[in-house]
């Protein structure tokens, strides 16, 4: 158990699908050999079957007994490879207005955002909505805990999950071993790699880069027990953020606000109040039965909101002041002399 | 089992699995047993692997010689797949693996890996490593570190659906690491173990040898000069 846990909030109903949190990442973290396929931070509709492809359906994390479930690895087609496009061909290539933008090589049958926008539910009361995922970085971390050489270490200080590479041997336990499937195996340096809450910037108080780079304003960040800060609130307090599939059993870090779409059209073609557009089912599906608790104070407060202007709860989720969000992770990233951490040789 | 003396045979023509100097070595076949799944360092690895789904490789001919400053041992077994680990291998699969364990220290034990201050050395081939061996050291399960990747020569060749693999090292060697040493003339304590990659077996998912003397096997390095 470590002393402290780092934690995030992310809130879905101010998720706008623009996936700047990846490309940050991305830029920051995953450009080496070996990590060309890699998206510690993806975006995906939903409803959806995410990325890797189907991942709810491979196992791991723990049983209800608390016993370890086994899972399966994911494949690299099950994530998708990093395509590269034909630039030069179409540019180039003297074909003119004739020639478009084509994929090099075989084409892809899957990747990391293959079903943007499709979502779920039929005319006209289809629902999206966009779910940001990372390392959840648990409490009760199954890669962690599956890992036979010691090699995923969960930091005493922040609970901040990450890989000792030179410990590693490429065994892939904590691959199956992870349910969210947030672990990454690097084919070219044979170790597992993963998220790694921007450490580097968190030790320097600088916010993780998916959050301080949001546009929307919808990533939370801080101490799970710093009552002051939002996190606290937003989990604890006001119980409107949720771990998504609590059942897994490992306690997960990242907690979502859970989407508040419009009300349905009944079949007469007038606004039905008593259905909710997003059936209920599907939401407690991802985040357990607190959802439906979330989701009755998160409309009422927008009531209370609208009609007296005051609510705790709303003016922390609007986000009014960006510093407020990062429970006193809000240095700039220019003040940080390390950015792009490496490992010291 | 005794360890042949081939004086002026030079380590890398011993590397060469197939060399005439093999042909002529007496070999002995081993029976190997599953790794038991109660003794895997985790729950998660102990509940994707159960008893009965960890050992692929059943037996394994063992043949040992040495030139008098380093010690070979050729091992030889039935494989369907070679598991490389090549460009399209290596996408859930996993490379297929060979070692030679010793006791560093005497009465350092087997099945644990050793213990603290009873350590085991272990000579490590993996067929993506293929030339270039490892040196390893443990004392207990899941503790296994490498502690050099230069004294140990390990060369595989695959044919016939057949691993012949040599794994060799100076009978002394210099090292910081708590490793094995031997001496002609004296007897020496060791075990081998196969991983068969196309079943997903790596680190304690393994096929090991059980001799009579707490599961090791004795070795004689022959004394002749």
């Amino acid at each position: 158990m470590s002393k402290r846990q780092l934690a995030m909030v992310m809130d879905l109903n101010k998720c706008l699908g623009c996936h700047t949190c990846t490309v940050a990442c991305k830029q920051l973290w995953t450009q080496d050999e070996g990590m060309e396929y890699m998206w510690w931070n993806t975006v995906n509709t939903m409803p959806g079957r995410g990325t890797p492809r189907d991942w709810e359906q491979m196992g791991g994390g723990f049983g209800p007994d608390g016993q370890a479930r086994p899972g399966r690895l994911p494949k690299r087609a099950e994530f998708g490879e990093a395509w590269k496009f034909d630039h030069e061909g179409s540019y180039y290539g003297g074909q003119g207005d004739g020639s478009h933008l084509k994929i090099k090589g075989d084409s892809p049958e899957w990747g990391p955002n293959w079903e943007e926008d499709e979502g779920g539910g039929q005319y006209p009361n289809s629902f999206h909505f966009y779910m940001p995922r990372m390392c959840n970085h648990c409490t009760h971390a199954a890669c962690v805990e599956a890992c036979p050489r010691g090699a995923v270490e969960k930091r005493e200080e922040d609970g901040i999950v990450t890989v000792n590479e030179d410990r590693c041997r490429g065994y892939r336990f904590c691959q199956s071993a992870c349910p969210y499937k947030k672990m990454y195996f690097n084919h070219q340096k044979k170790v597992a790699q993963k998220c790694v809450f921007c450490f580097p910037r968190i030790e320097q108080g600088v916010a993780p880069a998916c959050a301080r780079q949001c546009p929307g304003r919808v990533r939370f960040v801080g101490y799970r027990d710093d009552e002051a800060a939002p996190i606290y609130k937003l989990v604890d307090k006001w119980k409107v953020a949720l771990p998504l599939h609590p059942e897994y059993g490992t306690e997960p870090n990242v907690f979502y606000v859970p989407p508040v779409l419009p009300v349905s059209y009944g079949p007469d073609g007038d606004i039905d109040e008593s259905k909710p557009r997003i059936p209920d089912e599907y939401l407690v599906s991802l985040f357990g039965p607190k959802v439906l608790d979330a989701l009755v104070t998160i409309k009422a407060e927008r009531e209370k909101k609208r009609t007296t202007g005051e609510s705790e709860l709303m003016d922390l989720l609007i986000a009014y002041e960006w510093k407020n969000m990062f429970g006193g992770f809000d240095r700039s990233p220019e003040t940080v002399s390390v950015i792009h951490w490496r490992k010291k040789s | 089992m005794k360890a042949g003396f081939v004086p002026g045979v030079p380590v890398q023509a011993l590397l060469d699995a197939q060399a005439e100097v093999w042909r002529q070595a007496p070999s002995e076949a081993v029976a190997l047993i599953g790794a038991p799944s109660a003794l895997q360092p985790t729950a998660a690895v102990r509940a994707e692997f159960p008893d009965g789904r960890i050992g692929a490789v059943k037996q394994v001919a063992i043949a040992v010689l040495h030139n008098g400053s380093e010690l070979a041992f050729r091992l030889t077994w039935q494989d369907p797949s070679a598991d490389t680990g090549a460009d399209g291998q290596d996408d859930v699969g996993f490379p297929d693996a060979a070692a030679i364990l010793f006791p560093s220290r005497p009465h350092a034990p087997l099945m644990t890996m050793g213990a603290p201050g009873l350590p085991v050395t272990a000579w490590y081939w993996r067929a993506d490593e293929n030339g270039r061996g490892r040196q390893v050291t443990a004392e207990g399960l899941g503790t296994s570190q490498t502690v050099d990747r230069d004294q140990v020569f390990a060369q595989g060749v695959y044919g016939n659906g057949r691993w012949a693999v040599v794994i060799a090292r100076a009978l002394r060697a210099q090292s910081a690491g708590p490793v094995a040493q031997f001496e002609t003339g004296a007897a020496a304590n060791f075990s081998v173990a196969v991983w068969e990659g196309s079943h997903a077996e790596r680190a304690g998912i393994k096929a090991i040898s059980l001799g009579p003397l707490s599961g090791w096997h004795e070795l004689v390095v022959d004394g002749r000069t």
